[in-house]
């Protein structure tokens, strides 16, 4: 069970970077998730890992041993891709005995080996279905049981549960994981999906542009995120752009271009410099509308740090996001638990806060920030 | 160590991989595309010759005229082609009915017949030649038009199959959804799938312009019947008449100045064919809808189909399967001995071609579907078409000239033969594997090599079995291409007697009945051979 090891990889496709100075490390039996937007190198990092793609430049290291240069089918690091790729012409059994035929081990072993796979994933019943006859989520376990029964000890996967229905995707996340885990291998799980990762992972790797911008457990890259970019790509933030007015022991106060003043966490950077704040969205509050009593007859709206009208309430069953329309910062969204549904109106006057420590801040100039957020 | 454990084990190595390609480029130009256009290179050192051809102004209208006729009998073909191929393609893949299993057979049919006994077939089913009992339709008719009635019967299945092989990729969907929005079905049609066409209507035209302008074999023949063998002359049958006439040395000049020009003629239609239909925009903008309805509806599409099927029927089957009225005859006294042994060297050429074509042919077929976007891959796609729209006697003629420069005397007749087969049959090995490939996603050779496959085992034992059955159509192809193959065979050899050169011979000795029965019993030995084939692998296929 090999700790993989990519230094500095590089590679370019034409004028395009898909991998430009990666870097990163996973560890021995870990489950990695390596998130990102479409076109931001996840797949060539899978496919250099394997050796299906070979680096302009960097190494590949499995164990501490230089891999770059060996070939593929030595490497046992296997791939399950989107599409399976179950080869048509043969069954499920023959399709997981293919590594065992390949290698020519001993066939009695093979056959039990192979067996035991299939039983594994729950494909008894259709060991001699050829692939067209298998639904989504069967071709992904037959897909699994073929790469569990070679001898590999890297599983790198490629999307796995992309071509499946919402339900099923939910559902054989936990089940992946725990088969892989089992065999005690190695994982590598390339997804653009924010939840599948959070959910999935031992450790997440943000990927952009052909680099890690942070590898870190799902609670390090959710809550504390190392960039702008990941803040609002791993559960979505409301950015605001300001300087920062002073900084206590508690918190920071930030005044924005038109003089609002806002609190984050507690930072490093100096005063006086340009800084983005990152509030996730499900940390955004909106505090409810006192009713207006006996002792006050006006409707009081609590303190905070935004002043704006109710613009959009989105009915998302376990959750609602209220979209608040502020003159100060354009448009806020906050998510909040169901029950909140009936607390709000559109049109309702509200104000916008949060906890200071839920909200991170980066040193950046405005100018960079749009450059920061794009997601391709 | 077997030899396919030592492939394994150096597919792995990417030098190896690399060295395995240089050779089979190596192959490629040495074998098929430098031989093929050599008569070029000839010109110019022979134009002392050359130029005394263009002062005899007897042989010079010969050879205009023999180059206006292969040149426009081809265009015409290939025009009827289009006109009655679209529907008929229309009706092989959007439509269900009873026997189509049946009618798609037949119509590779004219395919699997040596043309020689396509011509002979077409005489006697339209005509009324000399020393023929079975009566004929007995309309004469000018060698032009005869010319014409044989070339659209081998042309036309490979215009239906290009055609619906794009067909079959456009959705219908687009046609429905014009449709809900108002159009009629023929606007639909015209306006929508029409135009997704394009691709097809370029394969399917230069296969048919190709093969008409290189047919020998039943040309001649039919001219032979005719008795204007020495009178009407097409490029092909010009070479092949200077060739047994003269000799190819006293006839040397006008033999490389017409395979020049049909080379050069060939090539530079087949870049404008390309430029015009991808540049010709089917003209969409107006719209006709009482007329698109008038022929939507009603009596019209059942007429067209109609007409279709009966083009099919009486153009194109009738007059090919009219041989076998021979069997109504006595039997002929045929020299069975002779027959057997063309059948014979006629096999081992085709088989001999069609292997090396295997090996040699499917690494180039990989190299283009694989690199398809890469400069590389667009050039070799381009040089492997070459030999395909290349005139065979021409490219006959021209292939023994650069081996005889390199080894004089005709001992070697048989080699050259193949060697000749080889390099037309070279592009109908690629195309269709090239084609299946292009089919497969590269992610199933891809996940078998990170399962622990060396290349070539991802090759052979992911991809070969996916692609098996165009790989062998096209090897059946290519077999039944090289065994009716008569134009390339006779440019090339005096002494080399195929199947088709044999029947020729009966055909000039007006032996009529012996020709049409050493027919009948090689059709039967191709059919055999065929069916033997495809049972074999099927056999070999669910083993596995």
């Amino acid at each position: 069970m090999p700790e993989i090891v990519l230094d500095s990889l590089q590679k370019n496709f034409g004028s395009c970077s898909a991998a430009d100075g990666l870097s990163l490390k996973v560890k021995d039996g870990e489950y990695l998730c390596i998130l990102g937007p479409t076109g931001s190198g996840k797949t060539t990092c899978l496919r250099m890992i394997c050796g299906l793609t070979k680096p302009d430049g960097g190494r590949v290291l499995f164990d501490g041993i230089d891999v770059t240069d060996v070939p593929v089918s030595e490497r046992r690091a296997t791939m399950l891709s989107q599409v399976y790729s179950l080869f048509p012409s043969k069954t499920v059994y023959g399709n997981v005995m293919f590594s065992p035929q390949i290698k020519e081990w001993d066939e009695e072993t093979s056959k039990q080996l192979v067996k035991s796979m299939i039983k594994m994933v729950h494909m008894e019943g259709k060991a001699n279905a050829y692939p067209r006859e298998l639904s989504g989520g069967q071709q992904q376990r037959t897909a699994l049981a073929r790469a569990l029964a070679s001898d590999s000890d890297i599983l790198l996967l490629d999307e796995p549960l992309r071509a499946l229905d919402a339900r099923l995707r939910l559902e054989l996340r936990q089940e992946l994981r725990s088969l892989v885990k089992e065999m005690g291998l190695t994982a590598i799980h390339v997804t653009h999906d924010q939840d599948e990762a959070l959910e999935m992972a031992d450790r997440i790797a943000v990927i952009r542009n052909g680099r890690i911008v942070q590898a870190g457990t799902p609670m390090e890259v959710f809550q504390d995120p190392k960039t702008p970019f990941v803040a609002n790509f791993v559960g979505r933030s409301n950015i605001f752009t300001g300087k920062i007015s002073s900084v206590c022991d508690d918190f920071t106060e930030v005044v924005l271009d038109n003089g609002t003043l806002i609190k984050a966490r507690r930072t490093e950077i100096p005063e006086g410099t340009d800084v983005a704040v990152a509030v996730k969205i499900g940390s955004t509050r909106i505090p409810a509308i006192v009713s207006p009593t006996e002792e006050k007859p006006e409707p009081e709206t609590p303190h905070g740090f935004f002043r704006g009208r109710v613009e959009r309430i989105l009915y998302e069953g376990a959750t609602v996001t209220i979209e608040v329309d502020t003159k100060d910062a354009g448009l806020i969204s906050s998510k909040l638990p169901n029950r909140r549904y009936d607390d709000y109106e559109i049109g309702d006057e509200v104000m916008v806060t949060w906890m200071p420590e839920k909200a991170n801040i980066f040193a950046i100039s405005p100018r960079e920030i749009d450059e920061e957020l794009r997601l391709d | 160590m077997s030899v396919f454990e030592w492939i394994n084990r150096i597919s792995d190595d990417e030098r190896s991989r690399k060295a395995w390609f240089s050779l089979v480029c190596l192959v490629f130009a040495v074998l098929v595309i430098i031989p093929s256009v050599f008569v070029i290179l000839k010109m110019f050192t022979e134009w002392g010759i050359v130029s005394e051809v263009f002062g005899d102004p007897v042989t010079m209208s010969v050879i205009t005229s023999a180059l206006w006729n292969s040149f426009s009998i081809a265009c015409i073909v290939t025009v009827i082609d289009v006109a009655v191929g679209i529907p008929m393609a229309w009706i092989m893949v959007r439509k269900q009915f009873k026997g189509k299993k049946y009618l798609d057979t037949l119509m590779d049919m004219p395919l699997a017949f040596p043309t020689a006994v396509l011509g002979i077939s077409v005489v006697m089913f339209w005509g009324a030649p000399e020393g023929i009992t079975i009566p004929g339709l007995g309309l004469i008719v000018s060698p032009y038009i005869m010319l014409i009635l044989l070339h659209t019967i081998f042309t036309y299945p490979y215009m239906v199959r290009s055609l619906s092989a794009i067909l079959e990729q456009i959705e219908p969907n687009y046609e429905t959804a014009a449709m809900t929005l108002s159009a009629s079905r023929f606007t639909a049609v015209r306006t929508i799938t029409l135009p997704l066409f394009r691709a097809g209507l370029v394969t399917g035209t230069i296969l048919c312009f190709a093969r008409s302008l290189s047919e020998t074999g039943g040309t001649l023949i039919a001219l032979q019947m005719m008795g204007v063998g020495s009178l009407f002359f097409t490029g092909p049958t010009f070479i092949a008449y200077m060739k047994t006439e003269y000799g190819t040395d006293a006839a040397m000049g006008s033999m490389i100045l017409i395979s020049v020009l049909m080379i050069v003629l060939a090539l530079i239609l087949l870049v404008v064919v390309k430029v015009l239909i991808m540049r010709f925009r089917i003209p969409v903008k107006k719209v006709w809808p009482k007329f698109g309805r008038f022929v939507s509806r009603g009596a019209m599409p059942k007429l067209k189909d109609t007409v279709s099927v009966m083009f099919l029927a009486v153009v194109v089957l009738l007059p090919t399967f009219y041989i076998f009225t021979y069997l109504t005859q006595p039997m002929a006294d045929i020299d069975f001995g002779a027959l057997l042994y063309s059948t014979g060297i006629s096999f081992l050429i085709a088989g001999v071609a069609v292997v090396f074509n295997m090996v040699f042919g499917i690494p180039v077929a990989l190299y283009i579907a694989r690199k398809r976007h890469t400069k590389s891959g667009k050039i070799l796609d381009s040089l492997v078409n070459v030999p395909l729209i290349i005139p065979t006697t021409a490219l006959g003629f021209s292939l023994a000239l650069f081996w005889g420069s390199i080894y004089a005397g005709d001992s070697m007749g048989l080699l050259m033969v193949i060697l000749g087969h080889i390099a037309f049959t070279f592009p109908l090995v690629v195309r269709n594997v090239t084609g299946a490939v292009e089919e497969v996603d590269i992610s199933y050779e891809e996940v078998a090599m990170t399962l622990g496959a060396k290349p070539f085992q991802a090759f052979s034992k992911v991809l070969m079995p996916i692609i098996k059955s165009s790989v062998i159509a096209g090897a059946i192809l290519a077999f039944t291409r090289s065994l009716g193959e008569t134009g390339a065979t006779v440019a090339i050899s005096d002494s080399v007697e195929t199947v088709p050169v044999y029947i020729m011979g009966l055909i000039s000795a007006n032996r009529y009945s012996e020709a049409a029965f050493c027919s009948i019993v090689l059709i039967a030995i191709c059919f055999a051979f065929m069916l033997a084939v495809r049972i074999a692998v099927n056999r070999g296929g669910s083993r596995a």
